[in-house]
């Protein structure tokens, strides 16, 4: 059985903040390395859902999978990229500072990170495009580069499963385009990318398979099968504000194979 | 009251400036006070919670008052460790609080804030008017009095501020993540709740030792001003940390000398002073976030970046 476990397992996982159930009975297993978007409207769960499978929020039914085990067996294979809007960026660090962060789960309580920390850290911030930033305070940043810091901590866990919560909200186009591509990289090197993203055009032109959630799971599976008109009405169904970006997503991908 | 703890204000025979031995003994455990408390402060302040002391501080009145009813001793480990106590009660009750009855953070710490102090006031003032035997002179902890500590007492003080910078140190790494990014530490396994937990304690613990020196109402202060005059200066979590600390000492020094030039003088507002001083000096003049720099480029018409 631990021979086929899924990658990243979700078995009818069912969480509450308080007594508000947020999400239903979701089964997802993502078995093959693959680019994975996680897409639905604002509050349908799709950030809950992450935080669900990282143990951040508590599951009140099912159970989540990492390579067949709970996740406390498995944390240094599982990379982890928050919101961005979660920590305060005139914090006192430099981009380096943040970036380190991400050895520290392999450096354990009492070791500080030393030069081969360091040079990781460099060879993450190289791979997006800010090496030259280094020593720079992370609130003297765009929000691109801000994102793309978050990307090279996650990189720097050096990990065979990244979980990324919105890691293109508020992003410059540049830096879009940046993101997708180390992101499709990693993906290449044969690890699992799972992006919480709510951009359906973006999602059509880049994630290999996608979930779409609307509190449950509506559907799942290869970009070009679930991104169809009626799950996506299905997903956003009673959002008008949502139906012209809708229309434009469709009929985008139609022009595209 | 100073002259019947047997400490004189200034001994015209001191061996330095004037100064008795147990005078400058008191100085340099106060001065490691001032410099934990910084320490300390910066963690607190970094983690968005400045105000968890506060609440902590104004109930160490109460602990004060029921050590001494309690033991019938007055001397300063008994009377602290009842502060202790009280202050981490007060920390328990404010996280009953929030968590359990749901009230908002601000409302909950003005809840603690008030009731706790009044409480302790009250006590005091029955401890004064019964005219108990020695329960005079137990409200120098409302605005600090350090001229009646005793060369052993400072050296308790500098103990346990000198246990609070080794822990800082130690977990300094740990304790800047989760500050940082709370979530992230959680993902990567770590125990946030308890590395929170020990930054609220190691603040309890410098607000209780800060005590003599500053008093129940001010001791904040000393655990708020220094790193916020600190982050002034720099982008960087390790140098903030020594500069709060510094700031905390030199305002805990010049507090404590002014305070020495009038016998009777309360110290707190003295060494809460000297650190607003230091911190308006750092708010105006500071590179890049200071007024005068900040103007200077305005006027200059450059860009900001």
């Amino acid at each position: 059985m631990t021979a086929t476990a899924p990658i990243l397992e979700l078995h009818d996982v069912t969480v509450a903040y308080g007594r508000r159930p947020v999400l239903w009975n979701v089964d997802l297993a993502i078995t093959e390395p693959c680019l994975f978007g996680v897409i639905g409207p604002n509050g349908a769960g799709k950030s809950t859902l992450l935080k669900a499978a990282l143990g951040l929020v508590p599951v009140v039914g099912g159970y989540v999978r990492f390579f067949g085990a709970p996740l406390a067996r498995v944390r240094g294979r599982v990379g982890y990229v928050p919101q961005r809007e979660t920590v305060d960026w005139d914090f006192p660090v430099s981009v380096m500072d943040v970036v380190l962060m991400g050895t520290y789960g392999r450096l354990g309580w009492l070791r500080r990170p030393g030069a081969r920390e360091r040079e990781l850290a460099r060879h993450c911030l190289d791979r997006v495009g800010l090496v030259g930033l280094a020593d720079r305070q992370i609130g003297r940043l765009s929000g691109g580069q801000q994102q793309r810091v978050f990307l090279a901590r996650a990189l720097a866990q050096q990990a065979d499963v990244y979980l990324l919560d919105e890691p293109l909200a508020g992003v410059d186009v540049r830096s879009q385009e940046q993101i997708f591509e180390v992101l499709a990289a990693v993906r290449d090197e044969g690890k699992l990318v799972v992006v919480v993203h709510h951009d359906l055009r973006t999602a059509a032109e880049w994630f290999d398979r996608v979930a779409l959630i609307d509190m449950r799971l509506v559907a799942t599976g290869p970009t070009a099968e679930v991104l169809t008109p009626d799950n996506l009405r299905r997903t956003y169904s009673g959002r008008v504000e949502l139906l012209e970006e809708l229309g434009r997503a469709v009929a985008e991908r139609g022009r595209t194979p | 009251m100073t002259a019947a703890t047997g400490m004189p204000l200034v001994a015209a025979a001191g061996p330095i400036g004037g100064l008795s031995y147990n005078t400058l003994v008191v100085l340099a455990g106060v001065a490691t006070v001032g410099f934990a408390a910084g320490v300390a402060g910066t963690l607190a302040l970094l983690r968005r919670r400045p105000l968890v002391g506060d609440a902590a501080a104004h109930a160490t009145l109460l602990g004060v008052g029921a050590a001494f009813l309690l033991t019938g001793r007055r001397d300063l480990p008994t009377l602290l460790a009842g502060a202790l106590v009280a202050a981490v009660a007060a920390l328990v009750v404010l996280v009953f609080l929030r968590r359990i009855v749901r009230t908002r953070d601000d409302a909950a710490t003005a809840i603690v804030i008030g009731v706790s102090f009044g409480a302790g006031l009250a006590l005091l003032a029955g401890i004064t008017a019964r005219g108990l035997p020695g329960g005079a002179g137990l409200e120098q902890f409302l605005l600090g009095h350090t001229a009646a500590l005793t060369a052993q007492d400072a050296l308790l003080l500098a103990a346990a501020s000198c246990a609070t910078v080794t822990l800082v140190a130690v977990a300094f790494k740990e304790l800047v993540l989760v500050a940082f990014d709370a979530p992230f530490a959680a993902a990567i396994g770590r125990p946030v709740g308890l590395i929170d937990t020990a930054l609220v304690a190691l603040v309890a613990v410098m607000v209780v030792v800060g005590l003599p020196a500053a008093g129940a109402v001010l001791v904040t202060a000393l655990v708020v001003i220094p790193p916020v005059a600190a982050r002034q200066w720099t982008t960087r979590a390790g140098r903030m940390l020594l500069l709060a600390g510094l700031f905390g000492l030199a305002a805990a020094v010049a507090g404590v000398l002014a305070s020495t030039l009038r016998p009777g003088l309360a110290t707190g507002p003295l060494v809460v002073l000297a650190a607003a001083a230091i911190c308006f000096v750092s708010f105006a003049v500071a590179p890049e976030r200071g007024w005068i720099w900040r103007r200077s480029r305005l006027r200059g018409g450059e860009a900001s970046p």
